[in-house]
């Protein structure tokens, strides 16, 4: 959908080029707008405290809306559930089962029986946050409206909150700075976990396997604290490079429309592009981001466990 | 660092981890605890309700295999009953039919004595009616050839005779 109507905007945009406006299409630049956040110009400029920005730009407020998602949801079919008498409902029983899956596929055969009361919320959240997130992005609900602001509306996109509300991508994990937020959650919780199950002290000390010879210490303790940085850092990057790439990947074809339509200087060649190659192609890659969608919050979910469970079952 | 793409936004990162962090907590609080104290109060229903229904079963088999051993034993007593009446029976039977053929013996055997008795005595009547009838007669006749003391002796001699070769009642 998000290029349907990505097509139709830039169209008009494309008509403004076309009629003289003199400015040649940059697929670079309207990609890039398309998907990354713009710090400068944020929705609520905040002041900021110890040199950090707080202000509310795009993807923070992204953050709010996915989490009022997810919570409005999830509460709702829960208490329905328990309104019910603890017999499933219709809603209750999707989400159960996607419950008792990440409870007892991931969880538990990860962090073990003992801390599976302890974990299993933290990985519940994490997976339904990236999940919603991850499929806001491919809702093009903000497209549609910057349709509706460009032809009804007019509101200016850089003097009103509700202009501003529409620029920028809307996919808040395809933002690294949103992703190292969610691996540093991971990050503390493998601390937290490993403190509980076996000491604070024990904790750090099991970072390496123990009775070897002490040389092997010097190679192997800048090993092992690599290795624990690198966990939140592949997430990281996981994440957020998967759900740019897919963006990236369509908005690239779409492209091609304008592009193709500037080089024979006629719409006609860009709207045939459009119906043979672009579209396609691109109903095709939006098919897979869906897997990917799905994919990448699993993998975020299921690392995260695993690593909860590797410091609460040390084998060395 | 011209790509807003890789731009650090440490504001972004801190609002993630406070919204993220947030919403655990009130996810926490008002979804997982409960919807996952539901499932498992579930789960231990239908097990606890599935180890009633095994328990009960058990219990109707046991009662069943109890019904039968009662059955058996029942059966078994009755049989026992059965036989020991019929040797009771049996032995009461015997019993009287000893009884009655003791009695009867006594009987035979008092009928005999009295008879004996009876016959001893018929028989000495008879033997004192016939000494008299025979000392008349014999009187009548010597009365009228001899005289009465050598008769009486001829009639002495004559009864020890009779005494002697007579058969002894018992």
């Amino acid at each position: 959908m998000t290029w349907v109507l990505a097509a139709t905007e830039n169209v008009g945009a494309a008509a403004g080029h076309a009629a003289g406006a003199g400015e040649p299409f940059d697929a670079g630049k309207t990609i890039i707008e398309h998907v990354a956040n713009d710090p400068s110009n944020p929705i609520i400029r905040l002041p900021e405290v110890f040199g950090i920005d707080f202000s509310i730009t795009k993807h923070v407020f992204m953050l709010w809306v996915v989490a009022l998602v997810v919570f409005v949801a999830i509460t709702w079919i829960v208490r329905r559930h328990q309104r019910a008498g603890n017999v499933p409902t219709r809603a209750g029983v999707g989400l159960e089962m996607v419950v008792t899956y990440i409870r007892d596929s991931i969880v538990l055969p990860n962090v073990g029986a003992k801390w599976v009361r302890t974990w299993a919320p933290l990985v519940l959240t994490l997976f339904f946050f990236i999940f919603t997130a991850n499929l806001i992005g491919l809702l093009p609900v903000f497209d549609l409206l910057k349709l509706a602001n460009h032809y009804l509306i007019h509101a200016d996109m850089h003097h009103s909150v509700f202009g501003r509300l529409l620029e920028g991508g809307t996919t808040a994990t395809a933002n690294f700075n949103v992703t190292v937020g969610l691996a540093l959650i991971t990050f503390f919780a493998i601390i937290i976990a490993g403190s509980k199950a076996n000491g604070f002290i024990n904790h750090w000390k099991n970072i390496v396997p123990h009775g070897l010879p002490w040389p092997i210490y010097i190679i192997l303790v800048p090993i092992e604290i690599m290795g624990m940085l690198v966990k939140p850092f592949a997430l990281t990057m996981r994440l957020a490079a998967n759900m740019t790439g897919g963006h990236i990947a369509i908005l690239a074809l779409l492209s091609l429309i304008f592009l193709l339509a500037e080089m024979a200087k006629n719409a006609l060649v860009g709207i045939a592009v459009g119906l043979v190659v672009a579209t396609p192609l691109a109903v095709g890659i939006s098919g897979l981001e869906l897997i990917v969608v799905l994919v990448q919050a699993y993998v975020f979910t299921l690392l995260t466990a695993v690593f909860i469970g590797l410091v609460i079952h040390v084998h060395h | 660092m011209d790509n807003p793409l890789v731009q650090p936004d440490p504001g972004l990162a801190i609002w993630t981890i406070v919204t993220f962090l947030v919403l655990l907590w009130l996810l926490a609080k008002f979804a997982w605890r409960p919807l996952l104290r539901a499932l498992d109060a579930r789960q231990d229903a239908i097990r606890k309700s599935l180890e009633d229904a095994e328990a009960a079963r058990k219990a109707a088999e046991d009662a069943n295999k109890d019904s039968a051993q009662i059955l058996q034993e029942a059966r078994a007593e009755a049989e026992g009953i059965v036989s020991a009446s019929r040797a009771e029976a049996e032995r009461l039977r015997d019993e009287i039919r000893q009884h009655a053929r003791s009695e009867a013996e006594g009987i035979v055997k008092d009928a005999r004595a009295q008879i004996d008795l009876e016959t001893s005595r018929a028989l000495r009547q008879i033997r004192g009616e016939i000494a008299d009838l025979s000392v008349g007669i014999a009187e009548k006749l010597i009365r009228r050839n001899c005289s009465q003391e050598a008769n009486r002796d001829l009639i002495e001699e004559t009864l020890k005779q009779i005494e002697a070769t007579a058969p002894r009642p018992n």
